[in-house]
């Protein structure tokens, strides 16, 4: 992973993405919004993703199954 | 009207109108003059049904003659106004949906109608349960009855404040990152957000799919546990339903707390933490120990991984909302879109990770309730934000110690633990394994009767 953990999320790359989702947001509003997104990036991109393939994503989701030995 | 009135609990209402003292109509006008009276500067109510409420308290009367002994009969609730009520408008608080009049009820309004309530009206809610209205919006929010400056918190914000001020007895919210918790936190109630799949979805606005819970909210624990009974259970309208048998909530209530492991998770929800907030926790805990409790703190580094749970929430919004955001953007409130828009600039890849991280963190959190029963925290690290700090364009989107058991899916309540000096008050958040509401709700019972902040009430 290196160091991508920090590695922030460029205006430039914000705005790509903006392209790509074809959604307007106003100029003014990019920093706000790089923030928004960056912090809730931190995390994931700090995420060592190939160590811990046993890691499956929660995407059908039971507080059951994954907080109980059933 | 008296407070004793307004403040009345459920058991004191039905232990009143089956002895004669008081009627479901009594007490129905009672809190609707109330509503007129405070509500014009509160604006906890978007829709009032009074004549539907009349209706109903006198068809409660009659039952009540008839010897019904439904605890929740004339009971006067409201509900969040992203639940669907058949014939009367349901707005989420936006202008999309300003004149939106569904032809069904949610699963919630209708269990509780069936448990004989008697329904008020609908309460202002963040707009779609995420973003605060700002002024010049169709729909002004509502304000905190402790201090008008303040937010009540959101999302259920109305559900909070009308709790408050004595305007109902009991309310519904929605929570998909803290909005029962968090109102329930500023407004000195009380809100139970249950192991998800626990209370019926269906018919309630969606926000996020893998994190929205719904539940009640009231002023006391034995109050929500009254409708939490009545709203709980499997609902085949709800894809995310459980069929886990229903526990009696009311049986647990009065036993003590002796030898129950709490286990405390400092790390993340004590940074950036208000002195105030951290006393007031503190003592919560020493209350808890002389209750018999033992209390120790616990870890779940995980827990740090918590903020990636907007990735899913935004992505999930905007997969909701992406046809109306993309086709009329000038009917969503300015915070609510760029929320929503955000969630356009997730990737897939993103959004798969963050789930990942989910699944990491449930499987800690897990590990930790088998060493202890409950986990207790502060349910916020601040008192009610100002007005004029939460619809400030640059305030962001808050740190937040309640997201952790969206994340989580675990049952989880909110209830008042102090004061602060300027006096908003404070809470304590409790956290039990999954199904397990009787044991979150049993610990919050039996600090509360050690404690008299519930029965604090607003200067309104």
């Amino acid at each position: 992973m290196g160091n991508e953990e920090d590695r922030e999320l460029t205006l430039e790359e914000l705005r790509a993405r903006i392209r790509v989702a074809g959604v307007t947001i106003a100029e003014n509003r990019l920093a706000m919004v790089r923030k928004l997104l960056s912090d809730a990036l931190a995390p994931v991109r700090a995420l060592a993703s190939r160590p811990r393939t046993t890691v499956e994503p929660a995407v059908t989701f039971s507080p059951r199954r994954e907080a109980r030995d059933e | 009207m008296s407070d004793e009135i307004a403040y009345a609990t459920i058991r004191e209402l039905g232990t009143r109108y089956r002895r004669r003292e008081l009627s479901p109509v009594e007490v129905t006008r009672a809190l609707l003059a109330r509503i007129e009276k405070v509500d014009t500067a509160l604006r906890a109510f978007v829709t009032l049904t009074t004549d539907r409420a009349l209706a109903e308290a006198r068809a409660a009367e009659e039952a009540l003659r008839r010897g019904d002994t439904r605890p929740l009969l004339g009971i006067p609730v409201a509900h969040k106004d992203i639940y669907l009520t058949r014939g009367v408008r349901t707005t989420a608080g936006s202008a999309l949906l300003a004149d939106f009049i569904p032809d069904e009820d949610a699963t919630c309004v209708r269990r509780w109608q069936e448990a004989g309530t008697v329904f008020l009206g609908k309460l202002m809610t963040h707009e779609f349960a995420f973003g605060i209205q700002r002024p010049g919006h169709r729909f002004p929010p509502a304000r905190n009855p402790w201090n008008l400056d303040h937010i009540p918190g959101g999302s259920s914000s109305g559900s909070g404040a009308a709790l408050a001020a004595g305007l109902v007895v009991g309310a519904t919210g929605s929570d998909t990152g803290g909005s029962i918790r968090g109102p329930a936190a500023f407004c000195g109630i009380v809100g139970l957000k249950p192991t998800y799949g626990r209370v019926s979805r269906a018919g309630v606005l969606t926000l996020s799919w893998t994190l929205d819970h719904t539940g009640p909210m009231a002023r006391t624990v034995e109050d929500c546990a009254y409708l939490l009974q009545a709203m709980a259970g499997h609902d085949p309208a709800d894809p995310a339903s459980s069929r886990a048998p229903v526990d009696d909530y009311l049986a647990p209530l009065g036993h003590d707390v002796r030898g129950l492991r709490i286990g405390v998770p400092r790390a993340y929800f004590f940074e950036g933490i208000d002195p105030e907030v951290e006393r007031a926790f503190e003592e919560a805990l020493e209350t808890l120990r002389g209750l018999g409790a033992q209390v120790r703190d616990v870890e779940v580094p995980s827990f740090g991984a918590t903020p990636s749970f907007l990735l899913i929430m935004m992505a999930e919004a905007f997969a909701y909302h992406e046809r109306d955001i993309r086709q009329h953007p000038e009917l969503y409130g300015d915070v609510l879109r760029e929320r929503i828009l955000t969630g356009a600039l997730v990737t897939a890849a993103e959004y798969v990770q963050a789930q990942r991280l989910r699944a990491e963190i449930c499987r800690e959190t897990a590990e930790v309730l088998r060493q202890v029963d409950i986990l207790a925290t502060p349910t916020t690290t601040k008192p009610a934000t100002p007005f004029t700090l939460a619809q400030d364009p640059e305030f962001g989107f808050p740190r937040s110690n309640m997201p952790p058991f969206n994340v989580t899916g675990l049952p989880t309540l909110a209830l008042p633990c102090g004061f602060t000096a300027s006096g908003l008050p404070l809470s304590l958040q409790l956290s039990g394994r999954p199904f397990e509401e009787g044991t979150v709700l049993r610990v919050g019972h039996a600090f509360e009767r050690a404690t008299t902040w519930h029965t604090r009430r607003p200067p309104v």
